[in-house]
């Protein structure tokens, strides 16, 4: 018997050390790791809506955050988008709940800052106090809407669908009129030198300047990339006087609605990208022209 | 050479070469197999693993007469599973250049079976400066096995050294699948073995 509680001690104490020493590390360290996450995910966003060193961007780009939720309401199913809107000089947020065939439902003001906001735990204690039950809600994703000057930059959507192996992350970008800016990969488990190409240059940068109608039954062709285009696709690797602006253009117009070549021996992960992307953009532009006309109808005037 | 009489020179360069853990010992060839795609693969890995071996080594070391025989695994398990996180989070937040390439190894390392074999078949028995010059013995010895394995498995299978475009075709391609990891695993632990022999016969004459 005696052996036994001298067991349970000894683990009861090591345990307790060892999460003590977890512990104190995760609240030295939680902030700063926050921030970094932060600034990662907003150098990709800004890199991908085309500024960098030779472009900077707008000292008052501001990304603004739309969350989306579903809410039920016994038997009913609504659309609430958590959208900020612009009062006086504050930032607020509103609910506005749409049924599904796009119509306006209710809005409700929702007590929370932007920066809280990007807290799910947060968010959801603010949504509590405004969606009372019987009304249930359930996160669905998060867009970002880029604008500077008052006027809309452009779209940045997460977006997740599967792959060859499990799911792959990604952040499309799009411009106003829904043409495709740019894609980065975020996470993926696909194999090296087949799936995993799906990160280079060559294969991203095809889907650079899509526009929407062509986005909408974008495939992919099962050729090899033919030399020019992928020299033009790997901007990073351009050398001085490699491209006159002749032949960019001439380049860009000849494969501007062209499908996707796939990468060699990664047929399902080069499809699987193309029509995640394509699920996403179009979904989105379906979602945002509904909240555009039911704001505009209402008269709310979103921070966009 | 009993462990008593090793010097600690003598026991860092034992981990590298008489006994690495992947082509001596063959212990964690879970992640030579698997992971060792690429040399950066390899040397990120390994160098996760040389920090939470020393760590790990260092703090049962210190602990090792306290330590009540019958829950010495739990106890190894505790440690590890410790230093990984605070390593995790360390990195996460105070170098992200190396958390963005890392991260997702330093996770796996709290089941790799050399930290917890070094740990009861070492550090739990001797001081803690030798158990520090063990462990980081070890913790070379793998990252450098990992090295080899990556440059093999990267350059035939994927024709780049380090991301860098070197022979600019894949050879063959099936290299950097987990199948390959296999073969490679074998052929360079019997290669390894080779040149100890010869050197040692050297040696004799």
């Amino acid at each position: 018997m005696k052996e036994i509680i001298k067991i349970t001690f000894a683990l009861t104490i090591s345990c307790v050390i060892a999460a003590s020493a977890m512990g104190l590390t995760y609240m030295a360290t939680a902030k700063a790791k926050k921030h970094n996450h932060h600034m990662n995910v907003q150098n990709a966003m800004i890199g991908l809506l085309g500024f960098g060193e030779d472009n900077p961007a707008p000292s008052d780009l501001k990304f603004l955050n739309v969350y989306r939720y579903i809410v039920e309401d016994g038997d009913k199913k609504f659309l609430g988008y958590m959208v900020p809107v612009e009062k006086g000089r504050e930032e607020a947020y509103e609910m506005v709940l749409i049924d599904l065939e796009g119509n306006f439902v209710e809005k409700l003001e929702v007590p929370i800052s932007a920066e809280k906001a990007e807290e799910a735990r947060d968010r959801a204690t603010a949504l509590q106090k405004v969606l009372t039950p019987p009304k249930i809600f359930t996160y669905a994703d998060a867009s970002v809407i880029a604008t500077a000057g008052g006027k809309r930059l452009g779209y940045v959507l997460p977006g997740k669908f599967p792959g060859f192996r499990t799911f792959i992350h990604t952040l499309v970008a799009m411009d106003p009129k829904f043409e495709l800016l740019g894609l980065e990969i975020m996470e993926h488990e696909e194999d090296a030198g087949l799936g995993k190409e799906i990160e280079q240059e060559y294969f991203r940068n095809q889907f650079k300047g899509k526009t929407y109608e062509k986005l909408k039954t974008l495939g992919v062709i099962k050729k090899p990339l033919p030399m020019e285009y992928k020299k033009y696709l790997e901007k990073s690797k351009w050398e001085e006087g490699m491209f006159t602006e002749e032949q960019i253009a001439e380049i860009r117009k000849q494969y501007k609605d062209a499908d996707i070549y796939a990468i060699t021996a990664s047929t399902i992960s080069s499809k699987a990208v193309t029509d995640g992307v394509k699920n996403v953009a179009k979904k989105f532009a379906y979602r945002i022209g509904k909240l555009d006309s039911v704001l505009k109808q209402e008269n709310i005037h979103a921070a966009f | 050479m009993a462990i008593k009489e090793k010097t600690n020179t003598q026991l860092f360069v034992d981990g590298i070469l008489k006994e690495n853990p992947i082509f001596k010992l063959a212990l964690s060839m879970c992640p030579a197999v698997g992971i060792s795609t690429s040399v950066m693969n390899g040397i990120l890995l390994g160098t996760a693993v040389l920090f939470v071996q020393v760590c790990s080594s260092c703090t049962i070391s210190l602990v090792r007469n306290y330590i009540h025989p019958k829950i010495r695994i739990p106890t190894y398990t505790l440690t590890i599973a410790m230093w990984v996180t605070v390593i995790d989070l360390v990195l996460a937040a105070y170098v992200p250049v190396a958390y963005k390439a890392m991260g997702l190894f330093v996770r796996l390392i709290v089941a790799f079976a050399i930290i917890t074999m070094r740990l009861e078949m070492f550090a739990s028995r001797e001081p803690v400066e030798k158990s520090f010059f063990d462990g980081l013995g070890m913790g070379l010895g793998f990252m450098f096995a990992m090295m080899a394995l990556g440059f093999v498995r990267e350059l035939l299978g994927s024709g780049m050294i380090l991301g860098y475009d070197i022979l600019g075709f894949k050879p063959l391609l099936f290299f950097v699948l987990p199948c390959a990891g296999f073969f490679v695993v074998g052929v360079m632990m019997g290669f390894f073995n080779w040149i100890e022999v010869v050197y040692k016969r050297r040696k004799e004459v």
